[in-house]
Formats: C-alpha cells, sequence, structure tokens
C-alpha cells in the first residue's frame, strides 16, 4: 500500500498509508471520539473543510450503506483512523470505506498512532493540517500549509443555495439550513411535517410568507460570530411569533440573538459518550455531539434564558431555553444520527409546543 | 373497549410543556401557588412543582383542593362550613397567582367548583388552569389555559388517568362502555 504523510502545522510528521482518493489537501485536524456511525460522521456537514480522527480503533465494518447518509455531498476533507476494515459484512453494504472515499475524492490516511495524535490535539487544540503525497522536502510542504488560509464562510459554501420542499401532510414547518444534517429531516418525516427547507440568507419576512407552524434553525460548520447579522436579526424577529428549535450550530445562533457570548473551545468536542442533564426532568441521556464552539457560562441572561441542558463531564451548557416565547434550542444532535434514540424525543417536543401554539 | 392515549413518556412530556408555558406566560413564579383537584391532580401538581424547583430553585406551595362541598349537585345545608372542608386553610392566596391543576377537564362544574372553594378563602390575583386532558363537552364557560392533550371524545366514552404515585403507572385511556 501506499505511503502518506499526515502534516500539522506544529511541524508534527506522522507516515501512515493511504486510503480512499490519493488527493491531497488540507484542513482544521479534529478527533471524534464516536464508536460507531462513522458513515454518518463522514457526511455531516459540520466537518466541512475539516480533516476527520476517529479515535475509535477500527472503522469500516459496516460499509457505507444507503440509508445512513447525512449529506448528499460530504465536505469534509481527510479521515484518519488507526485501521480500517475492508471485509465488511452488514448486509446493507453498498460499498467499501475505501471505494466510497475514493468517488467522494476523500482522502484517507491509516496506520498511524491515532492515540499520540489526539493526545497532542488535546493540547494545541485545533489546527491545521494537511495530508500529502510521501516528499523529501518537508519544509516545502510545510510551508504550503502554514500558508494556506482557511475560509470562514463555511455556511455560505454548505447551505443550499436555493430553497427546496419536503412535503408532508402534517405540521407546516420551516427549515433555515446552516449545513442541514439529513437526520433533522428524517425525524420531521417521521412526525408526517411538511417542511421547506431554506437558504441561511432567507429573512423573517421569508419565513413568515410560508406561514409555518414552526422554525427549525439547523446545524451547521464554523464560527457563529462569523455568520451575517441578519441571520441573527431573523432569528430574533421569528422566535417572538413562531415556535422555534434551534440544533448545533443554530443553537449557538440563538444564544448569540439572545445576548450570549459563545466562545472557540479549547479542543473542539466531537462524540457520543457524554452524559447531559436534563434540567426540568433531573434525567440523564447521551446524544451525539459535535461543537468547535460552546456558549459562554455567566453570559446567560437568566431574565430572558433559561439553561435547560448541561453537559455532565464538562459543565458546558447544552440547551436552552426562551423565558417568554415557545423558543428552545439544544448544542448537541437529537436526530440520533448516529447515537442513542432517546433525544429523538425533543422532536416530539417541538411537534407538541407547535399544536398549543395553533390553537 | 380500552385504548392507550398517552404512554408514561408522553405524560412527562406534557407536563415539561405545561411547566414552561406556566413561566412563559407568568413573568417570574415568585407569586405563583399551585393548587391541585383531588385526587390525582394533586399528584399532577407536585409533579410540576419539582419541575420549577428544579428550573427555578424556588419551592411552590402546592395546595391540595377537595371540592366535595361545592359540588353543584349537592347542596350544603350548611354554607359556613364548607370551606373549612376545602384543604386550603394553610394556603395565603392574597394577591397570588393561582393555577389550578386538574387530570381530565370535561363538564367545567369541577372547576367551577374548586374557584368557588378558592375564593371563599381568598382572593387571588389571578387564577389559571391547566389540565392533563381536555375531552371537550363543556356545560359551564370554562376553558384551560394549559392543555397536555386535547382528546375528543364521545359522551358515551371515558378517560381513565393513572398516576404512578397511587396506580403504580402513568397511563392516560379511554374507554368505550
Amino acid at each position: 500500500m501506499a505511503e502518506r504523510y499526515l502534516i500539522l502545522e506544529d511541524g508534527s510528521v506522522f507516515k501512515g498509508t493511504a486510503f480512499g482518493s490519493r488527493a491531497t489537501t488540507f484542513g482544521e485536524v479534529v478527533f471524534n471520539t464516536s464508536m460507531t456511525g462513522y458513515q454518518q460522521i463522514i457526511t455531516n456537514q459540520i466537518y466541512h473543510n475539516q480533516i476527520i480522527v476517529f479515535s475509535q480503533p477500527t472503522i469500516g465494518g459496516a460499509g457505507i450503506e444507503r440509508a445512513s447518509y447525512e449529506s448528499v455531498d460530504p465536505t469534509c476533507k481527510g479521515v484518519i483512523v488507526r485501521d480500517v476494515a475492508n471485509v465488511s459484512i452488514n448486509r446493507r453494504r453498498r460499498l467499501s470505506l475505501d471505494e466510497y472515499l475514493k468517488s467522494q475524492n476523500i482522502p484517507g490516511i491509516t496506520g498511524i498512532d491515532t492515540r499520540a495524535l489526539i493526545r497532542k490535539l488535546r493540547q494545541t487544540g485545533t489546527i491545521k493540517g494537511s495530508i500529502i503525497d510521501p516528499v523529501n522536502d518537508l519544509e516545502h510542504a510545510f510551508d504550503q500549509l502554514k500558508a494556506i488560509v482557511l475560509t470562514n464562510q463555511q455556511v455560505n459554501q454548505v447551505s443550499t443555495p436555493k430553497p427546496f420542499p419536503n412535503p408532508g401532510s402534517g405540521k407546516n414547518v420551516v427549515v433555515v439550513d446552516l449545513g442541514l444534517k439529513y437526520g433533522i429531516l428524517r425525524q420531521l418525516n417521521k412526525r408526517n411535517c411538511n417542511v421547506t427547507v431554506l437558504p441561511y440568507s432567507a429573512t423573517a419576512d421569508e419565513i413568515f410568507n410560508l406561514d409555518p407552524d414552526g422554525v427549525i434553525i439547523s446545524t451547521g460548520p464554523g464560527n457563529p460570530n462569523d455568520l451575517p447579522e441578519s441571520l441573527i436579526a431573523m432569528v430574533q424577529e421569528v422566535e417572538r411569533k413562531i415556535p422555534l428549535f434551534a440544533i448545533g450550530l443554530g443553537h449557538e445562533v440563538f444564544a448569540v440573538a439572545n445576548g450570549c457570548e459563545v466562545t472557540e473551545l479549547a479542543a473542539e468536542h466531537h462524540g457520543n459518550n457524554h452524559p447531559i442533564l436534563s434540567v426540568i426532568t433531573d434525567e440523564i441521556m447521551y446524544a451525539s455531539q459535535g461543537q468547535g464552539y460552546s456558549v459562554k457560562r455567566g453570559t446567560v441572561d437568566r431574565n430572558e434564558l433559561m439553561v435547560t441542558h448541561y453537559d455532565m463531564v464538562d459543565g458546558s451548557i447544552q440547551g436552552l431555553r426562551h423565558r417568554d416565547y415557545p423558543a428552545f434550542s439544544v448544542q448537541f444532535f437529537p436526530d440520533s444520527y448516529p447515537g442513542p434514540y432517546e433525544v429523538t424525543e425533543l422532536f416530539d417536543e417541538f411537534s407538541e409546543m407547535m399544536t398549543t401554539r395553533g390553537r | 373497549m380500552e385504548k392507550e392515549i398517552m404512554d408514561a413518556m408522553a405524560m412527562k412530556r406534557a407536563l415539561t410543556r405545561i411547566t414552561y408555558e406556566i413561566i412563559e406566560r407568568n413573568k417570574g413564579v415568585e407569586d405563583i401557588v399551585l393548587i391541585g383537584i383531588k385526587t390525582r391532580g394533586v399528584f399532577l401538581a407536585k409533579r410540576i412543582a419539582e419541575r420549577l424547583k428544579q428550573l427555578e430553585e424556588i419551592d411552590i406551595p402546592v395546595g391540595e383542593l377537595d371540592i366535595a362541598e361545592y359540588r353543584d349537585d349537592i347542596h350544603a345545608i350548611n354554607h359556613s362550613d364548607r370551606k373549612s372542608n376545602t384543604g386550603l386553610a394553610d394556603l395565603d392566596l392574597q394577591g397570588k397567582t393561582v393555577v389550578l391543576i386538574d387530570d381530565v377537564l370535561y363538564t367545567g362544574r369541577t372547576i367551577r367548583a374548586a374557584m368557588d372553594a378558592i375564593m371563599d378563602v381568598d382572593r387571588p390575583d389571578h387564577i389559571s388552569l391547566a389540565v392533563l386532558v381536555d375531552r371537550g363537552h363543556r356545560e359551564l364557560p370554562i376553558r384551560a389555559d394549559f392543555v397536555g392533550k386535547n382528546i375528543p371524545t364521545a359522551q358515551n366514552e371515558k378517560i381513565n388517568v393513572l398516576v404512578h404515585e397511587i396506580d403504580d403507572e402513568d397511563l392516560v385511556s379511554l374507554e368505550t362502555k
């Protein structure tokens, strides 16, 4: 098998073996601690322009199957794992992971010490990295890596350029796409909602014109502080009139729209092994999480918002709810693709909220 | 024939939503008093009080109201005595926001009785009504402010609400006679 290098901004080199595409790519290197759900993780648009390191030693054992895509075209820049299973025994398998990454032009690298890599990332935080062919002149490769400026317009790149419908015969829901995870649409489909997906540039008036029973602000990649003011203003206007459910990046936008500060995490947090406390019922649940930013504790105005969910490992804020309006948000992914199903109840909560408001 | 309408999860979610709606509808929860109508309304009121405590770290008083002597089909002979039997004697309701809580809203006669009982004790600023199930067929001009679930029913049907505190399980079912 061909040799490939992973080089990092801090000067380190990891030598491994190629799988997937042989392209040379740059991106932020982040690690994910999920033990399952690699297909959903790789196709999740929150990893736009990022290279994903799996802490799970082997992935690929279930191949790639048609029901588990979280986007049509994955936009992550690479996959790093210690060992790739080329034999998969899932009866729903259509492709191997290797074949899939080749078809999507995403490079992978395997056979490197991912434990050492992740330990390093925990210290350095998210840094730039590149997957390259072996070269003698590494200095040149590092110069190139340093010179790369990664865009902060991720949402603009992954949000749908045009509105599209996802028809149903039930409640009318508008989803504002910041880099939508398809699990959200699946959950709405299950509840028979009539969905219209709008680009992130949608204005409050455009939303009101569709006369929705509820609005969802979707997950997405990047920094909420880089998003246009108009998006924040839209959320401020919509939350007063229509039941609102904000998820992931949407949650961060909802927090900013209600006066919170959202700051970068020292190390991005991706996985589904953190217990999350639901404050109101004093119960614990698990969900898949993927966040590079977090609502800063102490900046939540308690006269405006209530904190509804906490991460019990790091104490971070995982859920908010408005005091005056039917509007709530969660940082984690409530669609359970991948992850435990218990959190999908939040979609029932949203659905019942729409029913109540419709009366 | 009995059909399940709400399971334990759905009941929990409904009470959670009602709690959030109570917070939404009232600026601050300091003046709120929850009054559960015996028997099952009391347990629902206690569960809502627990949720408010979790969120707001405040102990909301919970009253247990027995409306027996205020029923409109039993005209008590000694009206002056009846308020001492309601169970509200220890509560200070003057100027408070009362949220009445019952399991099923049907004719509205129970709620009328409950309001009379409350008014005999004190004069709250505001009374609102939360019910787990609204089954329709009102005989008085009363409606709920907070509803767990609307269940359209026929007159010959019966709604059974079970709460785990006394029935060993949480369940709402519809029984056809």
